[in-house]
């Protein structure tokens, strides 16, 4: 292999079996085939079985960090397992160079009726580590996890974070040459989540650790991933740059998510938005806008009934579904009076929402903003990129000077 | 940082030839030893910490069924045939040594689907989990062994010198039984039914094999038994304690080498199909 890399995954598939009862008779006859050394012959489907990951493809060298995103149920847990070397392939072949550790299961090992200090060593032993390493690290570990005393106690009268805390603290001093992280990053107080991705940072500096995430987290693989990969119903379908990866999945992938509506009531509904245009600086319609840009955004609209002083507005909403950024025209302007078709137009000067993606639901209202006569929801979606040589999810406009 | 690459294909081990699947094995247990230690002393405190008798199950256990037996030979229910020493004696050093198989074989063959969701999420020897479920039924044994010289005392009854060789002579029931754990452990893993298809076999198994009697001169279990194993496992080395001598040594030698074979083969078996019970557990 490659001296670069650590990981080489080649045309991996992996099948499972949907009937428990058949998956038992199969699970016997591949033991039996294996025993008289003869192979499982695991290309061929048999029934009830399916591709759980389906000939993927990706490398990862020394010290990057690879994304995997993917709706629920598009394999990425069982490619994370077949790298951890949980069961094998059914087709393909992976490579590995060094030691695997995997930030998956926190707390391995651990019994509820020994000590803390008792189940450092056990968890420790279970992820690997020898007597010599876990006694040098042990100061360490405590001090990360941040119980106190309560090290000497029972784990069974710990509270669920410190439990995690501890779990974690000996994980991440498992110091692998490749870590595998499974969305666990979740758990924990903010404090805590911090000090891991720290750690982690640490860590892929000091030893050049290769990282694999699996997460929904846009952000997360925004800021860590250089590279990604997004599986769908087991495949591959594009392995690339992390913001050209997460383009591709919000776009085609995922499934719209229903936006919180504010006021469901009162809502008549009328048909009287027919199209929304984002317009950039150069009079181009687009899809995609880089934060901290001039943004226009046009209402075609079109209404049998006429409309006095109507009232538009547009809120934007992240992939979590949080209300993010709203504009509307009852603060800055009495539209006059409505009927037929027509276009109304917004410029903003400075768009300053944060780079990710957006949905939009526009409202339309008579007189009053509580008078609502449409709100609807949109399907398509505003990207908001990062513009060039910029830090953070905003590019804000600032002026410096020398005072004194 | 090592140049280790681990490759993982379909039918990982079988690709590689035998001689590497014993290397490959000698390998796992012996980088493993301190995890399989670690294993067995969580699994060791944690049953003795909730229980407040703790320990002392392991001698109220035998005594119970001795007791059991006596009562019903003293109806004329049961006749354990002619034994030169006292019967306490006979029967507890027959059930120490049964019980090291029964609840060594019945421990194995749960210790993958306890530990079930670990195994699903992090790659650790699961050979040391089976090993390790066997360190509770050799505590047990030696707890039943304390009580057995106890029992000497008590009679007055001075036991061979062979007594010494305690430990060589437990090492082929410990290979047999750890050799079918490994063969049951899998089993159990993808099919629950093995499990409790085990618990009924090993019930009657207790029944059928001459520990708590002497074997019959007629009928079919004395056919049996002449074939089982077990029998010789267990009454060849009490034959050898209690009187010096061992009648059936060819028996003993041939049970011996069987299980040291089943050893070897269901290692090398577990060896090439733990993933198959991760699979599915």
């Amino acid at each position: 292999m490659d001296e670069e890399l650590a990981i080489k995954v080649e045309h991996v598939s992996k099948k499972y079996c949907k009937s428990i009862k058949r998956s038992m008779w199969y699970g016997i006859k591949d033991i039996t085939r294996n025993i008289v050394g003869l192979g499982s012959h695991s290309e061929k489907l048999r029934k009830d079985e399916f591709w759980a990951v389906n000939d993927v493809s990706f490398e990862v060298k020394k010290g990057e960090i690879l994304g995997i995103i993917g709706p629920n149920g598009s394999g990425k847990t069982t490619l994370l397992k077949l790298l951890n070397g949980i069961f094998w392939p059914d087709k393909g072949k992976i490579t590995i160079k060094g030691k695997v550790g995997a930030l998956i299961e926190v707390g391995a090992g651990f019994h509820p009726m020994l000590t803390g200090r008792q189940n450092v060593y056990i968890n420790g032993a279970i992820l690997g580590m020898n007597k010599k390493e876990i006694d040098e690290k042990f100061d360490s570990i405590i001090k990360f996890a941040d119980i106190g005393d309560f090290i000497d106690v029972p784990v069974k009268y710990y509270s669920s974070g410190m439990f995690i805390r501890l779990g974690f603290a000996v994980a991440v001093h498992r110091d692998p040459d490749i870590l595998l992280v499974d969305e666990v990053l979740a758990v924990g107080d903010r404090n805590f989540q911090i000090k891991c991705f720290r750690k982690m940072h640490e860590l892929k500096k000091t030893q050049d650790m290769s990282i694999v995430i699996v997460s929904h987290n846009e952000y997360v693989m925004r800021e860590y991933c250089k590279t990604c990969i997004v599986l769908n119903k087991g495949k591959n379908i594009f392995y690339g740059e992390s913001e050209a990866a997460i383009s591709f999945y919000i776009n085609n992938i995922v499934k719209e998510r229903e936006i919180r509506e504010q006021n469901k009531e009162a809502i008549h509904n009328k048909e009287i938005i027919k199209e929304i245009s984002f317009i950039d600086s150069l009079g181009n319609i687009v899809q995609t806008i880089p934060t901290g840009e001039k943004l226009i955004i046009e209402f075609d609209y079109e209404t049998k009934e006429k409309i006095r002083s109507p009232i538009f507005g547009i809120s934007f909403y992240d992939y979590q579904g949080l209300f993010t950024g709203f504009w509307n025209s009852y603060e800055n302007i009495k539209l006059p009076d409505i009927i037929n078709k027509g276009k109304i137009r917004v410029t903003i000067n400075n768009f300053d929402l944060p780079v990710g993606s957006y949905r939009y639901a526009v409202v339309v209202c008579e007189e009053e903003e509580s008078n609502v006569l449409e709100w609807r929801d949109f399907e398509e979606k505003l990207i908001v990129e990062r513009p060039q040589n910029t830090r953070g999810l905003l590019k804000l406009k600032q002026t410096w000077e020398v005072i004194k | 940082m090592t140049e280790n690459l681990t490759i993982y294909e379909p039918d990982n081990a079988l690709k590689k030839g035998y001689l590497n699947i014993f290397k490959e094995i000698g390998r796992d247990l012996k980088n493993n030893r301190w995890l399989t230690w670690q294993l067995f002393k969580r699994d060791f405190l944690a049953a003795y910490k909730q229980s407040f008798i703790g320990i002392l199950w392991a001698f109220i256990i035998p005594l119970v069924s001795v007791g059991t037996f006596i009562i019903l030979k003293q109806s004329g229910v049961f006749d354990y045939g002619s034994i030169a020493v006292a019967y306490p004696i006979y029967a507890v050093l027959g059930m120490a040594f049964w019980s090291l198989f029964s609840t060594g074989l019945i421990g194995c063959s749960n210790s993958l689907v306890r530990a079930g969701p670990t195994i699903v999420k992090i790659n650790f020897s699961k050979k040391s989990l089976v090993i390790a479920s066997i360190g509770q039924s050799l505590v047990s044994f030696l707890i039943q062994f304390i009580l057995l010289c106890i029992l000497f005392v008590i009679y007055g009854f001075i036991p061979n010198i062979a007594i010494l060789l305690i430990i060589p002579l437990i090492i082929p029931i410990l290979l047999l039984t750890l050799g079918l754990g490994f063969l049951v452990s899998i089993l159990n893993g993808i099919i629950r039914d093995a499990g409790n298809l085990l618990s009924v076999l090993i019930t009657f198994l207790m029944f059928l094999t001459p520990v708590l009697y002497e074997i019959p001169n007629v009928g079919i279990l004395l056919q049996i038994s002449m074939y089982n194993p077990v029998y010789y496992l267990i009454s060849a080395p009490r034959e050898l304690i209690l009187s010096g001598t061992m009648s059936n040594w060819i028996g003993f030698m041939i049970s011996s080498i069987l299980s040291v074979v089943i050893f070897i083969f269901c290692l090398i078996l577990f060896h090439l199909t733990e993933t198959r019970v991760t699979e599915r557990i």
